[in-house]
């Protein structure tokens, strides 16, 4: 998700900088991260921070039509929906994954027995909420085929065009980049899920293209592994 | 040739097939794709609801989610969507995901969290469905898991209590329902001139929201608003489901017609009553009313005399 706002970010041309911080989920003022701190305001979730940079005077999607503007957001709710979901199901509730990659990850900022007690309770939060919206009852299988439906629907909308809605991008662009660059670079145990999503070379074409515009002239290197590490260690 | 195929699924009221929004976006999937379903609706029997309603039944295969029973149709060859594009396809999902994210909680919530609505229509609803004793546990668990399922999914901070996140999950909805009207135009479905699967599923969301008469109704005033979308849900009603061989829905119509031509007849009997009254009114002199007699006899002297003058 930290990807997601700096591709967005830098997509209005503004400058950004990524630190990381161990106790970032209590500076947020949501709970959630990432947020922006800009001057003395902070803001998080990506809703309000478009609605900020908006305010400011910068804005994405201003080149769209009402049906336009419509259809950017069903899709980043198909994003929200499944892409989100899938990626939460994988880390919370694949057993395998949970116990190799995530509670170490998670806790790694705590001491013992801190780490494992809060990797539980974090657990514990997003298997209610699986439940509530009816994905507790899917088996693996079942989600990456969730997941396989989301990559075409997105594959089938993007077509042949080098963003979403044509000659410039706009923060679905932005959203979509987030989510398939994590898919396609976060090491897990399988590698079916960025199987998934490789299938569909536009979408691949897609990730490198936005990567190369946006991230390359700003210190890639530096700004890329500080955004995969702010994901290791202060998961979404 | 398909093998019969039974769906389960709530009952209807206010001119609707069914008050659930799964179970309508099914039935009106069938009656777009032509699949020959029959329905039962569940009533006050002992064969409870098991699980989650809309229950497909085909030989052995016993389906429960909407989605799935979509897939399992299209696999059946009842497909509504077969002449649209990869991208329209695909913009169907990414509807459906809106609905479900933005309307559907507060669908919910007007019909499961609402007090007075749940209290004075859902739960009386629900209940008469079930059996005993089953309908005082179901409808309670129903509600239960619909606020479960708004703050769980809505409910993070920095939206603490339950007022704050049913302002925002109107708010969302409220929005939801403009961009549905924005997207819909002046066409007469989603895609053109046929229904698809995203006519389904907006339909079975809409039309409890606009056909079901709660006391607390925001979201029903901000839907007849846009009048494109009430359109949209009447013209699928008459279409799609006046003409059902299912028995009631013609017969309905009858009575609700020879209902109506009694009830025009009874006011227009009334209303000549009242000309007529008005009319002796004017031409007679004026009486004073019986009670005043009463009061002459109570009230002593002073109102006597001039009583004693007017009375016939």
């Amino acid at each position: 998700a930290t990807l997601c706002f700096q591709a967005f970010l830098q997509m209005c041309n503004l400058p950004v900088r990524v630190v990381c911080r161990a106790n970032a989920e209590y500076m947020s003022p949501s709970g959630k991260l990432p947020f922006i701190h800009v001057g003395n305001q902070v803001v998080s979730e990506l809703g309000p921070i478009v609605q900020f940079v908006k305010a400011k005077g910068h804005s994405l999607s201003d080149g769209l039509d009402e049906v336009q503007k419509a259809e950017m957001k069903a899709y980043m709710e198909l994003v929200n929906n499944m892409l989100l979901t899938a990626e939460l199901y994988l880390q919370w509730c694949d057993d395998v994954t949970v116990e190799e990659i995530t509670h170490p990850r998670y806790g790694s900022p705590y001491p013992w027995p801190l780490n494992r007690i809060l990797s539980y309770q974090k657990q514990w939060e997003v298997k209610r909420k699986m439940k509530a919206i009816g994905w507790a009852g899917k088996t693996l299988e079942q989600v990456l085929e969730d997941v396989d439906q989301c990559c075409q629907a997105l594959s089938q909308r993007l077509g042949t065009q080098p963003y979403f809605f044509n000659k410039q991008p706009t923060e679905l662009d932005a959203l979509v980049f987030g989510h398939l660059f994590t898919i396609l670079t976060t090491q897990l145990i399988t590698d079916e899920l960025s199987e998934k999503v490789k299938n569909y070379s536009n979408l691949t074409a897609f990730c490198r293209r936005i990567e190369q515009q946006y991230f390359e002239g700003h210190d890639k290197d530096s700004s890329t592994i500080a955004a995969r590490s702010a994901k290791r260690s202060l998961l979404r | 040739m398909a093998a019969p195929m039974e769906l389960s699924c709530w009952g209807g009221d206010w001119g609707l097939p069914s008050l659930h929004p799964e179970s309508l976006t099914v039935m009106a999937y069938a009656k777009f794709s032509g699949a020959p379903l029959t329905v039962n609706t569940i009533s006050n029997s002992w064969k409870a609801p098991r699980g989650d309603i809309p229950v497909l039944i085909s030989e052995d295969n016993v389906i429960s989610q909407p989605a799935k029973i979509l897939n399992f149709l299209r696999k059946q060859k009842y497909n509504a969507d077969y002449e649209l594009s990869a991208k329209q396809g695909a913009d169907t999902l990414a509807y459906i995901a809106l609905l479900e994210e933005k309307l559907l909680p507060a669908l919910l919530h007007t019909f499961w969290i609402e007090a007075e609505n749940y209290c004075s229509v859902t739960k009386p609803w629900f209940a008469s469905r079930i059996a005993f004793p089953l309908n005082l546990y179901l409808p309670g668990k129903m509600s239960r898991e619909a606020l479960n399922r708004i703050l769980l999914t809505k409910g993070g901070p920095p939206l603490c209590s339950l007022t704050e996140v049913e302002a925002q999950i109107y708010r969302d909805a409220k929005e939801c329902l403009n961009l549905l009207s924005k997207r819909l135009g002046t066409s007469q479905f989603f895609f053109g001139d046929t229904p698809t699967t995203l006519d389904a599923f907006v339909f079975g969301f809409l039309a409890p929201i606009y056909k079901v008469c709660f006391p607390r109704v925001q979201l029903q005033e901000h839907l007849k608003q846009l009048p494109n979308l009430c359109r949209f849900c009447d013209d699928i009603l008459t279409c799609y489901f006046r003409l059902s061989v299912s028995g009631h829905s013609p017969a309905g119509q009858d009575t609700a017609d020879a209902n109506l031509q009694k009830l025009t007849q009874l006011v227009n009997k009334e209303s000549n009553l009242i000309e007529k009254m008005d009319d002796n009114l004017r031409k007679s002199p004026q009486h004073p009313p019986r009670k005043l007699t009463t009061l002459k006899l109570a009230a002593g002297g002073e109102g006597g005399s001039p009583l004693n003058r007017l009375s016939p």
